[in-house]
């Protein structure tokens, strides 16, 4: 079973800016923890502790209770979010130099990389120079180099950003893998529903500080079921009346909404776009409201759901609170 | 493997199978073969003396005859009578190469000889000068009435060989030899360490720039990363000279025999030019055994610990300069402070190889900024003590462990540093806190 990586308040400035303050968080083998938060929130600053490329000013990174540093950095693989390549290097060298500098012998790294060439398709890639190859194989070629050595611990920043479908649900499915294989697997990403599929555990970062941590249905039981999705086929003029004056009832794109009403209704809209939309409702609001508004005034309505609120309403929520 | 030792072989093999490799490493000797025969060939093979006329208005009445039959053979001279306005006419519509103009006070010493045409090269008037001197002596010495045993007493010509005394043996006609070694060698370390420096710096900021450099930050640290980069990049500098040496002493030793007999003694032109000093007074074809001695053992030695002390000592910073910049363009301005102390002590060449045992040309060969080029020069022109220059090397060491300190702490920083240009303060600030 592969360690836990412990961070205790932890602590990085840059300069003035204090870009990492007092975080801590557990992740553990055989999980995969999405580290959440909007640009600046103090990801990637933390990612970089947590793989020994900076060393935080006070408290401590641990894996498996050794606090990380060049040895440690032999069992982790990162995935950065800015991809780099040596692009005159042919795939092939390329991997085994960066599986070498991971502590693996020659042989043992001619061997791994092979052998994950041929899981992802892409053994014919081994002569050929890192740029001539599309964009997408590239980044197959990059997470390749993230995973060769069999870390115990992956970090994947923004691991799906630029991935066409196709790549997407084969690097979902690996990640998987790792999963099932007991490694820890830290996942970062402003994007709340890509790691809302995948995530079991979540730590949500604010401004350097985390806002809420703890295991993703726990979080999300937490806030209660009291958001619905309905689709509609007609006129959506109902919904303007549901949500009141406030309600932006030309605004179709899918999240630009979500802040906009204040509901005197006790609705709010989260997402909205033609035909659908996500509602969250205030406290003693029934969920019947919205469904009687939509027979009401809509031709048809095709679905009606009432669920937990998503992940970046989760995050808003808690960034309030916090 | 370490680490360090694991990316220096990545550097090395990734640059040295390179088709800019092997180009420049096959073509340099080439070039430096041209640049030193083309001169030899053209005057050898007949481009140099066109056909010259040159009328001489002889004030003086007594050295038009003498001048005219001290010119070589490609000059037409003959006396004349015209008015100066016709000879200048003349010249002007290209009958006339030029005209000499000796005044009788010529002879006392008390007017200047002139010479008018169209514009003449250094060697036409070297040639001219020393024809009216040849003349003006002779006649001196004929009114003075010395005998013609006297006049060919002057006439005969003394030499004056150099012989450098060394613990190895004495070698005759060192002195030239010396100054050209000197200067090849002081170019070559300053080339060298700019060229060479700049590949690292340009490594880094291609690594910068890729985003590589956060992956492989994660598997290494960054001190190793420098030190494999600077010493991969540096066994590459050190292969490349070691291969340019092959090849001239190939070159020289196949080519060499062929010029001699293509060129004749005397009708080599100034070939060291490139000694400066040494140009006027080339008495090429070069003894042998006195450029032998100039190779000798402990400087070869020499040369290349100073390359690899000013090398290492240059690259660090280069690097540290790469890792502040996002791309190449941003990083002019920050080379500043590292190209001054490679440039400087260039501009002290001259003084070092004309007295190279003044207390400031032992001082340069010490300090450890200038030390790599001109200590370089002082051993391949006298005999430097050896306390000197294990002294220069103990401080260039000191030097560099200095300079690899403070460029480490820049690079560390700087490599994850993107989107802005940082400032003189920042790397101080990053030198500081890193």
């Amino acid at each position: 079973m592969a360690p836990v990586l412990r961070l205790e308040n932890v602590t990085k400035r840059y300069g003035g800016t204090v870009a990492v303050d007092g975080v801590s968080f557990t992740a553990e083998p055989g999980r995969l923890v999405g580290l959440l938060g909007p640009n600046g929130a103090g990801k990637t600053s933390t990612i970089r502790m947590v793989t020994a490329i900076t060393t935080p000013d006070t408290g401590r990174v641990t894996l498996g209770g050794e606090t990380v540093g060049p040895a440690t950095q032999r069992r982790m693989g990162y995935l950065p979010e800015e991809r780099g390549l040596y692009r005159k290097l042919r795939v092939g060298e390329q991997l085994v130099y960066l599986a070498r500098l991971k502590g693996m012998t020659k042989t043992d790294a001619v061997a791994a990389v092979k052998r994950w060439l041929d899981r992802f398709d892409a053994s014919a890639w081994w002569g050929r120079r890192t740029e001539e190859l599309s964009k997408g194989m590239q980044q197959k070629v990059q997470f390749v180099a993230t995973v060769v050595h069999e870390p115990d611990l992956v970090v994947l920043d923004e691991p799906f950003s630029g991935l066409d479908p196709i790549n997407a649900d084969v690097l979902e499915a690996v990640i998987g893998d790792l999963r099932a294989a007991g490694r820890t697997v830290v996942f970062a990403s402003h994007r709340m529903e890509s790691v809302e599929a995948l995530c079991d555990d979540v730590v949500m970062m604010a401004k350097g500080r985390v806002v809420l941590a703890g295991p993703l249905r726990e979080v999300k039981r937490r806030y209660g079921r009291d958001t619905v999705s309905v689709a509609w086929s007609g006129p959506d003029a109902w919904l303007d009346a549901l949500v009141g004056p406030t309600g932006d009832g030309a605004d179709s794109t899918a999240n630009g909404s979500a802040e906009a009403s204040a509901a005197a209704s006790g609705v709010r809209v989260l997402r909205r776009s033609a035909g659908q939309a996500t509602l969250r409702l205030d406290a003693g609001t029934p969920p019947r409201r919205v469904l009687d508004a939509a027979l009401a005034g809509a031709d048809d309505v095709d679905r009606f759901d009432v669920h937990e609120p998503p992940l970046d309403e989760i995050f808003r929520l808690a960034v309030g609170e916090a | 493997m370490s680490p360090t030792a694991l990316i220096a072989q990545s550097e090395y093999v990734r640059r040295v199978r390179s088709p800019w490799f092997i180009a420049t490493t096959l073509l340099t000797p080439a070039l430096a073969v041209a640049v030193f025969a083309i001169p030899f060939l053209t005057v050898s093979l007949g481009g140099g003396d066109a056909p010259q006329t040159v009328a001489i208005l002889d004030g003086t009445g007594a050295l038009a005859d003498s001048v005219a039959a001290a010119l070589p053979a490609s000059y037409t001279a003959h006396e004349t009578g015209a008015e100066l306005g016709a000879l200048r006419e003349a010249v002007l519509a290209g009958q006339l190469g030029g005209y000499l103009v000796l005044a009788p006070g010529v002879l006392d010493g008390t007017a200047q000889a002139r010479y008018f045409s169209r514009g003449s090269g250094l060697e036409e008037m070297a040639v001219l000068g020393e024809a009216v001197r040849e003349a003006v002596r002779d006649e001196r010495v004929r009114r003075a009435g010395a005998s013609p045993a006297v006049v060919a007493l002057l006439d005969a010509r003394v030499g004056l060989e150099q012989v450098s005394v060394s613990e190895d043996g004495d070698a005759a006609d060192g002195a030239l030899v010396q100054l050209l070694v000197a200067n090849v060698l002081a170019f070559l370390i300053y080339i060298a360490v700019l060229l060479y420096g700049a590949m690292v710096m340009r490594g880094v900021i291609e690594e910068k720039s890729n985003r590589i450099v956060e992956v492989i930050a994660s598997s290494v640290r960054p001190f190793e990363l420098l030190m494999g980069k600077v010493l991969g990049i540096g066994a590459v500098g050190l292969t490349q000279l070691v291969g340019w040496g092959v090849l001239m002493a190939a070159g020289a030793a196949a080519l060499g025999p062929l010029l001699l007999a293509l060129a004749p003694a005397a009708a080599i032109p100034a070939a060291g030019a490139a000694a400066g000093a040494a140009a006027g007074a080339a008495d090429l074809p070069i003894d042998p055994a006195a450029l032998s001695a100039a190779f000798a053992p402990g400087l070869l030695a020499a040369f290349v610990a100073y390359f690899c002390g000013g090398y290492l000592l240059f690259a660090a910073v280069f690097a540290a300069i790469g890792s502040a910049v996002d791309q190449e363009s941003d990083a002019q301005t920050l080379q500043v402070p590292v190209m001054l102390p490679i440039v400087v002590p260039m501009l002290f060449l001259p003084a070092v190889l004309s007295q190279p045992d003044t207390p400031l040309s032992v001082f340069l060969s010490l300090f450890p900024v200038s030390s790599p080029v001109l200590m370089v020069v002082r051993m391949s022109v006298t005999d430097v003590p050896a306390w000197q220059v294990a002294a220069s090397l103990a401080l260039l060491a000191g030097a560099f462990v200095g300079m690899i300190w403070v460029a480490a702490r820049v690079y560390r920083v700087g490599i994850l540093m993107t989107g802005k240009k940082a400032t003189f303060a920042d790397l101080w600030r990053w030198v500081r806190t890193a």
